[in-house]
């Protein structure tokens, strides 16, 4: 390296790359230059030393606590939470095929008569409206009740 | 990679994963349901991860970190809560220690971006190369030494102006 060009290096700071010379991202080139400029610039050195300093900082810190405990703990529930999905996904399907069934059975190939046939679906119309009420009301509460992950 | 491997592996990468979630939401508990939101994503789909692309560890970070914008976007503006941008723990002694040694460092966090505590959340607590940075933040690589840089010289900034 001639004179001119390493009065040079003495003379530009190096920014950035003293960041990138504290994580071993420079090339030899680089890091050659860094190490020229840093022994006759305090101002870079004394940056060197707290960069390095800062990152050993944040390495040690706890920025998590969760240990892998929780971690397997929320793994099993979303698998749970997924084969739970599907198995309601599953249900449902049968239970509204099952009911299409019944109904058009029902309706069409009963041989009760038609007033038979009115008594009987009011009865069950008012068990669906009745059901369909109750689970509305449980659903609501549930999305609405601040309570509800209270253990007692 | 079978299920079976990819969970074990996922099971390191949580803790790490929760600390980048964090610095982006600044809420432990909505971090958690990212990363459980992430491990759900790929569990589901482990075949989408080719190992020949690179290693397991940034592309998962980058679902994680994907699934945290994604809350950002529902949330509302002005949500974060930049308090809990550190977790502090279950344990109320650990989390008392934990305070007191790295209080000043969470209040700088806090004072800097959130572009900025990524990056060096990344870099300096989860260890990754600045290729792996890149590709996690979709940025080019020659770009993550500079924002790095930038966001070291701020947070030694922020700790500076905690101490005075």
């Amino acid at each position: 390296m001639s004179t001119s060009d390493r009065t040079k290096l003495i003379d530009e700071h190096v920014g950035e790359q003293l960041s990138g010379y504290v994580d071993g991202e420079l090339t030899q080139q680089e890091r050659q230059r860094v190490e020229v400029h840093c022994s006759s610039c305090k101002e870079c050195e004394s940056s060197l030393v707290e960069l390095r300093a800062l990152r050993e900082r944040v390495g040690k810190s706890q920025l998590s606590e969760f240990g892998q405990d929780v971690w397997r703990e929320r793994m099993d529930d979303t698998v749970v939470g997924t084969s739970r999905g599907f198995g309601w996904l599953l249900l449902i399907g049968f239970a509204l095929v099952a009911a299409g069934i019944g109904i058009f059975e029902f309706i069409f190939n009963s041989s009760m008569s038609l007033d038979e046939k009115l008594l009987l679906g009011a009865g069950y119309l008012g068990l669906a409206l009745l059901f369909l009420s109750v689970l509305r009301q449980r659903l609501i509460e549930r999305k609405t009740d601040k309570y509800k992950d209270v253990e007692i | 990679m079978t299920t079976n491997g990819m969970r074990h592996k996922l099971l390191d990468l949580g803790g790490g994963a929760h600390a980048l979630a964090i610095q982006i939401l600044g809420n432990a508990d909505d971090a958690a349901d990212a990363v459980q939101d992430a491990f759900a994503t790929v569990l589901g789909k482990p075949e989408a991860y080719d190992d020949r692309k690179g290693p397991l560890k940034p592309w998962f970070l980058r679902v994680v970190r994907n699934r945290c914008l994604d809350q950002l976007r529902r949330q509302r503006p002005n949500d974060l809560p930049v308090e809990e941008l550190v977790d502090t723990g279950y344990n109320p002694e650990q989390a008392l220690q934990i305070a007191q040694q790295d209080a000043a460092l969470k209040r700088a966090m806090a004072a800097i971006s959130v572009d900025q505590r990524q990056i060096i959340t990344l870099r300096d607590y989860l260890d990754l190369t600045y290729a792996e940075i890149a590709e996690v933040l979709r940025i080019a690589q020659g770009t993550v030494m500079s924002r790095l840089h930038r966001a070291r010289l701020a947070l030694k900034e922020a700790l500076d102006v905690d101490i005075r």
